[in-house]
């Protein structure tokens, strides 16, 4: 699987196509009315504000020349105009309240889904990128939506309204002028036309360089520790700056395209309006009946009108360009395929009792690098199966593969003779717990750390599964004990403090089957001792899988899988392989040798 | 300095080019008042008036400014664009300098998702002010105070009037500025808290996953989002009172035109053409007041985004390079500790630790977990300064010492280990990327990652690991953070459980490598094995921050201490009793003579 870095553009495998935008359109429908009712209300503030000059007419062409008569008529309009200005602002108001609501819900929805979507994307999808170009999408692309959303799409329905009737208008005045207007029309899509691949190349650059400037921020703080102690501040600054000289560039390229279409529509208005001069000067001047003054005066004052919205389509056009950028990789990732999800005929898997089974499964992560080959195993309930071998073996393959992370290629993974993959991923996972070997730590108080294995376990229960562990006098010493905040990853904890409270998480929730993937090789001795000692109480009744390096912790255990190149090559008790004498007996040995 | 001052030396570097299109921008707007005059003039010179002769010249002059103001417009535009792009490139460079200078205390308290909003959305806030903000309210205060004095030229009776109706403008903007600001504010941090959010969940996948969570990170995800979406929304609704606010003074302009004007035309006090003059005018007295709420937003909505960079650089970071630095590129790796206490959080971690390393020795380090093992090892590097007491390195203080100095004499493998996501090659050669290959291979060697590295990763030393090593196993990650350490060949060599996920097997081959190339190394070994640490020189027992047994391997099994228990369960066959009874209660005294 070809991983992505920072400074390496994500290439898009979907192109953009009428489609996205039908899709977008799903998220807009629930909005649908308040768009609509916003459209009306906008449609009358127009048509009112539109009076207010028609009156300052009448008062200077009609009222005014009729003296003290006048008066009370221009205090008359005044005061309807006064009505109008109030009903304007009223009309605003709700209209301004209307368009941020769908706006801001139309976002809302679109992260909600895909947040949705990558709850379900396996371990390869956060794996073969960096974590802070899935970020950018979720948040700052879906951010850039939001002026096109809230404001540009009403606006947008208002001018093309208002184009038809200005257009309607100008055919009544004049229809040759009209069409000499219309003229300019194909010349201005020919400049769209042709700046729209790269225009749109532009911008998905630079929402491309970006994502990867991101990426480079938060590996940065996360990795500062490294960063400190290698002293590669200088050099990760040159880093820093070239992703961020990238930015910039791209960014200024990109804006470029989006500065040629506004002068491009003033340059047509001004040709149109020259030529309608220039056409209508030569038939007055050669006398044709058709043609007056009247007329053109008319028609030039509305020629103006007429490219007033195509700008703003223009506009809205650019903006759209650019939100495409963003819009098709947030619609990339949602079409991010699930690999593991609940068959349609899946069912509640029921109360676990603990018999684990391979049925000679294979399993690869690529295709052609064989993984697990015709790994068949059966643990009963209560067992400890203990899995040895070298690194790189296939240990942590097995142990994936009975929570479901991964499908198998063939065979099957059974828990009480039920096919894992004909239960709801959630009702397995849930009855399972899962100590893995990097230990997440989420930002907040240790108890709710502890308590993220078992929401509804109550403060005693959390402080037991502490006990357990042997985590609770550390908790118990810190400034505010259980409730401490922590933060992400725990950075305050040492490395075994934090496995010790991820071993409590997993152990509250009370799980059927346990798996300790090198639960505890950051623990020490003492602790690791007493550790086993609560450990062994609880096992009790429970299925357990345990990959350990440190022999000693599991000799104990009912079965020992020793596996390598993805087969299990000999399985028994500690003490049947000492005396087969095969590949546990020489690491044992070589173990003992130390 | 405020957060504006600090925000203003950044600009001041480009203040030249700012007026410059300032100036762009001046031009353009009296072009925009041209182009309606030469067409009022074609209508009546040339249409009503029949001088058909002016036509041809004239629609040049129309065409001609035209193009120029495109032209200019875009050029005035671009200044904008760059000119925002540079500051927020300088601006960019500044925030990620102090993120680096940061100690670990800092990073103690923030949250990733919270510090990278600093650099995103904050910053884009800054970038819509100054590539439109700026422009756009020089453009209409500009319109407005030319309506004003012409106004005014025409008749200063009706332009008092008019001018009457400001105060409401400028009263209401005054309470806008005001008021929107905590709403702004609250935005900016329900964004970062949202960014926080999204960033842990991604990181933390696997644990959600494992745990069946996702219904339980969705419900905390949609109030994260539903929240964000409140705080915006918060914001639309108080400018949902103002807008309208600002749209009804610039309505009432023309009431008042219309009624006072009409009026006086009628006694006799002005004429008719002026009040027509006056008419044509009022377009850019009322745009800027329509506009101005929207502007009052952006500038709270920089302010608010300013305050919140300002924060997080405005914080000092404790540990700094000492401004008169003792300078010693090469160390020699003689480290002493002289009653070192060390405090955090009112915890005490280290109590008065003294202790000495000479050139070369080997220490180990052993004690229960969180006993303030890391901490020793990290006020060597200096990532937390004494509480009381001193560390020194070579006979100095590291207070004295150059920071960088002192850090690049020091290879450290960390416990909590950090790979990026950029090749296995890159990942080794973090600590000096002017190695040769070679090179790599050597330390990679040494640390016996060369072999699983060539056989049992798709590209060799080209493989790109995901972030934090994802994808590769415990040992696979510790034994490339080892190599990336030996890389610097360091004077002092801090290897903090290094090897607990690796098999004992690889780990004494790895020791027996170390042992010969770095001879002349300090090398401070932290580890729950006895294995990883029974040959050194000098063995620190901690308990709760203080040493409690220090020796050899030798002396403290005579202690018969902590040490020598330890080492008991780890080899039962020191103690008969005490091996049947783990071996009862845990199943871990089976090995028996396992010491050398």
């Amino acid at each position: 699987m070809a991983r992505n870095k920072y400074d390496v553009d994500e290439e898009l495998h979907k192109h953009f196509d009428l489609n996205q935008v039908k899709r977008l359109s799903h998220y807009i429908r629930p909005y649908a009315g308040k768009m609509i009712l916003s459209l009306i209300l906008r449609a009358t503030a127009s048509a009112a504000i539109l009076l207010l000059p028609i009156f300052m007419q009448q008062v200077i062409d009609d009222y005014i020349p009729m003296g003290k008569l006048g008066i009370p008529h221009i205090v008359r309009v005044s005061l309807l105009s006064l009505f109008l200005a109030v009903y304007v602002s009223i009309v605003i108001c709700i209209k301004t309240k209307l368009m941020f609501q769908s706006g801001q819900s139309i976002i809302r929805d679109l992260r909600a889904d895909l947040f949705d979507h990558l709850q379900k994307l396996p371990f390869d999808y956060y794996d073969s990128r960096p974590h802070g170009k899935i970020q950018v999408r979720l948040v700052n692309y879906i951010n850039n939506l939001s002026d096109l959303l809230s404001n540009g799409i009403v606006n947008t329905v208002v001018d093309l309204i208002s184009l038809v009737v200005i257009v309607g208008y100008m055919l009544y005045l004049d229809w040759r002028f009209t069409l000499v207007c219309l003229c300019g029309l194909p010349i201005l899509f020919g400049v769209v036309f042709l700046v729209k691949k790269q225009q749109r190349t532009a911008w998905q650059t630079a929402s491309n360089k970006q994502s990867n400037l991101n990426a480079y921020i938060a590996e940065s703080i996360n990795g500062i520790r490294v960063t400190q102690s290698f002293v590669r501040e200088e050099e990760n600054t040159g880093i820093f700056n070239r992703l961020s000289a990238n930015y910039r560039s791209a960014w200024l390229h990109a804006i470029k395209y989006n500065l040629i279409l506004p002068p491009s529509v003033d340059f047509l208005s001004v040709v149109t309006t020259s030529l309608v001069y220039v056409i209508g000067v030569q038939m007055l001047r050669g006398g044709s009946a058709a043609m007056s003054v009247g007329i053109i005066v008319a028609f030039t004052s509305y020629i103006s009108r007429f490219w007033t919205p195509i700008t703003n389509l223009g506009n809205f056009y650019n903006a759209l360009l650019t939100a495409i950028a963003y819009l098709e990789m947030i619609f990339e990732t949602i079409d991010e395929p699930v690999i593991v999800e609940d068959r349609e005929d899946a069912v509640e898997m029921p109360e676990i009792q603990g018999d684990v089974e391979f049925r000679d499964v294979c399993f690869s992560y690529e295709d052609g690098i064989p993984v697990l080959d015709h790994v068949s195993l059966k643990v009963e309930q209560g067992q400890t199966c203990a899995i040895v071998g070298p690194t790189g073996a296939g240990k942590t393959t097995i142990i994936n593969l009975i929570s479901r992370f991964y499908n198998v290629n063939s065979g099957g993974v059974y828990v009480d003779g039920i096919n894992v993959e004909a239960v709801t991923i959630r009702s397995l996972r849930k009855q399972m717990g899962v100590m893995l070997q990097d230990s997440f730590i989420f930002s907040g108080t240790i108890r709710d750390n502890i308590r993220y294995g078992n929401l509804e376990a109550s403060d005693e229960q959390v402080e037991n599964a502490a006990r357990i562990v042997c985590a609770h006098s550390f908790i118990e010493k810190m400034e505010a004990g259980y409730d401490t905040y922590v933060n992400e990853r725990g950075s305050r904890l040492s490395v075994g403090q934090r496995q010790l409270i991820s071993f409590a998480r997993a152990l509250l929730a009370d799980p059927a089957i346990l798996i300790l993937d090198e639960a505890t090789s950051s623990i020490d001795t003492e602790t690791e001792i007493a550790l086993q000692e609560g450990l062994q109480q609880l096992l009790k009744g429970r299925t357990s899988f345990i990959i350990a390096h440190r022999l000693s912790t599991i000799q104990n255990a009912d079965v020992i899988l020793y596996v390598d190149h993805g087969k299990i090559l000999e399985r028994g008790r500690h003490e049947e392989l000492l005396e087969k004498k095969g590949y546990y007996y020489q690491l044992y040995t070589a173990q003992r040798q130390q | 300095m405020k957060p504006f001052q600090w925000f203003y030396s950044f600009v001041k570097k480009y203040q030249w080019r700012l007026l410059g299109g300032l100036m762009l921008t001046t031009i353009v707007a009296a072009l925009a008042l041209l182009t309606p005059y030469l067409s009022g003039a074609i209508v009546t010179q040339v249409i009503k008036e029949g001088h058909y002769e002016r036509l041809g010249w004239m629609v040049a002059l129309l065409i001609g400014a035209t193009i120029l103001r495109g032209l200019l417009r875009a050029s005035f535009l671009m200044v904008y664009e760059s000119t925002s792009q540079n500051v927020l490139y300088d601006m960019r460079d500044y925030v990620y300098r102090r993120l680096l200078q940061q100690d670990f205390a800092f990073y103690n308290k923030n949250r990733t998702g919270d510090l990278m909003s600093r650099q995103t959305g904050d910053m884009d806030a800054i970038r819509h002010f100054l590539a439109h903000t700026m422009y756009v309210t020089y453009e209409n205060v500009l319109l407005f105070i030319l309506a004003l004095v012409m106004i005014f030229t025409v008749n200063v009776k009706l332009a008092c009037c008019m001018i009457l109706v400001l105060p409401i403008s400028a009263l209401a903007a005054a309470i806008q500025f005001k008021v929107v600001r905590p709403v702004f504010q609250r935005a900016r941090e329900r964004f970062s808290s949202l960014n926080s959010f999204a960033q842990e969940n991604i990181s933390g996948n696997r644990v959600v996953k494992a745990f069946a969570k996702e219904d339980y990170e969705k419900e905390k995800f949609d109030k994260e989002n539903e929240g964000y979406m409140e705080a915006e929304l918060a914001g639309a609704r108080l400018s949902s009172i103002f807008i309208p606010i600002f749209e009804f003074v610039s309505n009432l302009l023309l009431v008042v035109l219309m009624l006072i004007g009409g009026i006086m035309v009628i006694n006799g006090e002005m004429d008719i053409g002026k009040m027509v003059t006056v008419n044509g005018y009022l377009y850019m007295l009322s745009n800027p007041l329509r506009l101005a709420g929207w502007l009052v937003n952006d500038v709270r909505r920089l302010t608010a985004s300013l305050d919140k960079i300002y924060a997080t650089i405005v914080q000092e970071p404790e540990i700094r390079r000492p401004k008169h630095a003792v300078v010693k590129k090469h160390l020699e790796g003689c480290v002493e500790f002289r009653d070192v206490s060390y405090q955090a959080e009112d915890e005490d971690i280290i109590h008065h630790v003294s202790f000495t390393a000479e050139k070369g020795q080997t220490i180990g380090i052993i004690g229960a977990t969180g006993a303030g093992k890391s901490t020793i090892v990290n006020l060597i590097c200096r990532f937390y300064d004494v509480t009381s007491g001193q560390v020194l390195v070579d006979g100095i203080d590291v207070r004295d010492l150059d920071l960088y100095q002192l850090r690049d004499n020091i290879g450290m493998a960390m416990q909590d280990i950090f790979l990026f996501s950029d090749t296995i090659e890159g990942n080794i050669a973090y600590g000096n990327t002017q190695c040769s290959f070679e090179d790599v291979v050597r330390v990679a060697k040494i640390a016996n990652a060369d072999e699983f590295i060539r056989n049992e990763t798709p590209d060799g030393y080209d493989t790109i690991v995901g972030e934090r090593g994802m994808g590769l196993s415990g040992g696979q990650k510790q034994r490339i953070s080892l190599a990336r350490a030996l890389l610097k060949n360091p004077s002092i060599i801090i290897l903090d459980d290094t090897t607990s996920a690796v098999d004992l097997e690889t780990e004494s081959q790895i020791q027996n490598e170390l042992e010969q190339v770095q001879k002349d190394t300090t090398v401070f070994i932290i580890s729950h094995r006895i294995s990883s640490i029974q040959h050194a020189d000098k063995i620190l027992v901690l308990e709760e921050g203080r040493i409690i047994e220090e020796g050899s391997h030798k002396q403290l099994m005579e202690k018969n201490g902590y040490y020598a228990m330890v080492c008991r369960h780890q080899y039962g066959d020191f103690n008969p009793k005490k091996k049947k009874k783990t071996a009862k209660s845990a199943g871990r005294g089976g090995k028996t003579d396992g010491k050398k």
